[in-house]
């Protein structure tokens, strides 16, 4: 049992950890971007008449929602194998 | 007052109060009383977090700085936001794991000890309660300003209410407080929203056009830069921002009240769907009012804009919007303040009374009466508080709240979760040197030390308003240099690998284990 625990533990680590280093990526390279390359970010981005300062911080908001919704989906995955793991502990 | 406003009050509190009602024959056990017995599902939850952590700061806060400063206002919601992946991924699973009624026992479930205890509860209860007084002050302001009754009165009827749900009702009420004032705040702004656009005949462009009239920025009403001068400072904000939230304790209490992590991991996703879709209707109205109303009668009502969102209701919708409005505001404050005083309540009567003053041996009734009438005394406390704070400005205080929890419950939180080598010294180190560290920051800043208006009339030592950048590494440092300094008392790795195992997994936990 503890094996199939260890490397269950170690694939959920291996999705979270880059998971959060590109959300602090993403999110800190707003804040960055506007001290650092100003004019820049004042340019009109790929939507017309929007420049990349808010279109960037517009999208953080789906960024937000897309990445919350794929971990939750994929972490379904790693309770039904914690519960297959338990239940075979408990027979 | 007119009888429009009275109406909408009265029917707020009559509300309410039905729901304390129903819920203090449900709050009969300490399981209920402190997290409603897990009953909640996840979107409840998540309604709940939302209207929790949206305080009027937010509501009226963000629309106000928003119509003044353009983007940078913006700015501010993005980082509201975006920590709530960091609560998701970094500490929600494990904290409801660990954890039974507060972040206590997530923490003593690796380092079992009274003074452990003593210092987790020292650290929510002052975060809970540096945060509900200026919410208080602010709602004296509030309530002054929009009804014309008297501060102290405002103040008493916050504070009673507050107290009432939390004795009475316990998590049972307050959530369900929260979950109504989520609904009301999210369809009142839906609302106000859509008269907005209706009012350009939903052309996005022509209101983008009329804002730049409205604001004396013109052009620039569009571009960055217009509240964050300093880099330095705008970047410590944002880090403040993002991590804060992962070590609030009355947010991560909020973790308890679902029965499993799959309804975790719900609750925190439907939190974030209404928190980013509040956000950009904040956006709206702030345009809104800009555009509307001009940025000259903003600020000739009230200089700091915090009023934004109700005069653009008065705009457009006459005084029977603007009652509408105020009545959203009161339901938001009175929701956030209950959520913060059962998180002290929680925080003395659990972690202090039940555990240390009772070695853990208290009945079942004493526990619940001990909750009550600790519930009773801190609302009497911070209103006899926020009564007599009338004339101070106390605002900081909300982002300092921020900085704190970023600072000394996050390290502490994630070092015990994930780190093998972390100690109890190191935890307790943490703790203490991320809330000295981020008091004196604040207390040397410019808040406090200013030559014009500060506590300390003389020039600030340090020149950040949001001392973040420097806080928040030193309460890392602190747990840091604290476990290396007692690295003989690390714990066998056996006994990790268990802990580990079980706050990753759920496997010989409380709720989920055999």
């Amino acid at each position: 049992m503890d094996e199939r625990v260890l490397h269950l533990i170690r694939s959920k680590r291996r999705l979270l950890v880059p998971a959060i280093i590109l959300v602090l990526l993403f999110y800190f390279m707003l804040p960055l971007s506007l001290i650092f390359i100003p004019n820049a970010m004042n340019k009109t981005s790929f939507i017309p008449g929007v420049t990349w300062a808010w279109a960037y911080g517009f999208l953080q908001i789906p960024m937000t929602w897309v990445v919350g919704w794929v971990y939750h989906m994929k972490a379904k995955k790693f309770d039904q194998q914690v519960d297959a793991i338990m239940r075979e502990g408990q027979s | 007052m007119n009888l429009t406003y009275f109406l909408f009050f009265i029917c707020i509190i009559v509300c309410t109060l039905i729901i304390t009602y129903w819920a203090a024959k449900r709050s009969n056990t300490t399981n209920r009383f402190y997290t409603a017995a897990g009953s909640l599902t996840g979107f409840q939850n998540g309604m709940a977090i939302a209207g929790d952590f949206i305080s009027a700061a937010s509501f009226l806060g963000i629309v106000g700085m928003i119509s003044i400063n353009g983007y940078d206002g913006f700015l501010y919601s993005i980082g509201f936001l975006v920590s709530y992946l960091v609560v998701l991924f970094l500490v929600a699973e494990p904290v409801h794991r660990l954890g039974k009624y507060s972040l206590g026992d997530v923490i003593c479930s690796r380092f079992p000890s009274n003074k452990m205890r003593w210092i987790m509860a020292f650290g929510a209860f002052t975060i809970s309660i540096l945060y509900m007084i200026p919410q208080l002050v602010a709602s004296g302001y509030l309530l002054r300003l929009l009804l014309d009754i008297d501060y102290s009165i405002s103040v008493l009827v916050i504070g009673g209410l507050m107290t009432i749900y939390v004795v009475f009702g316990g998590m049972v009420a307050t959530s369900w407080v929260q979950i109504v004032k989520t609904v009301v705040l999210m369809s009142g702004t839906f609302l106000l929203s859509l008269i907005v656009f209706s009012n350009f005949d939903w052309n996005v462009s022509a209101l983008i056009d009329k804002v730049k009239e409205g604001t004396p920025l013109g052009e620039d009403f569009f571009l960055p830069g217009h509240l964050f001068g300093n880099p330095l400072e705008f970047f410590s904000l944002q880090l403040a921002l993002v991590l804060g939230t992962a070590g609030l304790p009355h947010i991560l209490i909020r973790l308890f009240t679902v029965r499993n992590t799959l309804e975790v991991r719900r609750s925190l996703i439907s939190s974030t769907w209404i928190i980013g879709v509040f956000y950009v209707m904040t956006l709206v109205l702030g345009f809104g009012t800009v555009a509307l109303l001009g940025y000259q009668s903003l600020t000739a009502t009230d200089p700091t804009g915090n009023l934004a969102a109700p005069l653009l209701a008065r705009e457009v919708g006459g005084d029977f919007l603007l009652a509408f409005v105020s009545a959203i505001a009161f339901t938001t404050i009175v929701a956030v303040v209950a959520g913060l005083v059962i998180s002290a309540t929680t925080a003395f009567s659990h972690d202090i009374y039940h555990h240390i003053i009772k070695k853990g041996k208290s009945t079942e009734k004493e526990q619940l009466k001990a909750a009550r009438w600790t519930a009773l005394g801190i609302g009497l406390i911070s209103t006899l508080f926020a009564l007599r704070l009338e004339t101070i400005n106390v605002t900081f205080l909300v982002s300092m709240t921020f900085i704190v929890a970023a600072a000394s419950n996050f390290p502490v939180l994630l070092l015990t979760i994930y780190w093998k080598r972390f100690t109890q010294v190191g935890a307790i180190a943490g703790m203490v040197s991320g809330l000295v560290a981020s008091l004196v920051l604040v207390m040397l800043g410019p808040h406090i030390m200013n030559p014009d208006s500060g506590w300390i009339a003389r020039e600030a030592v340090i020149s950040l308003h949001n001392p973040g950048i420097i806080a928040i590494p030193i309460g890392f440092l602190g747990a840091i240099l604290g476990t290396l300094f007692s690295s003989k008392q690390a714990q066998p790795i056996e006994e990790f690998s268990r802990f580990y195992i079980r706050s990753q997994t759920g496997i010989d936990s409380r709720r989920e284990g055999a």
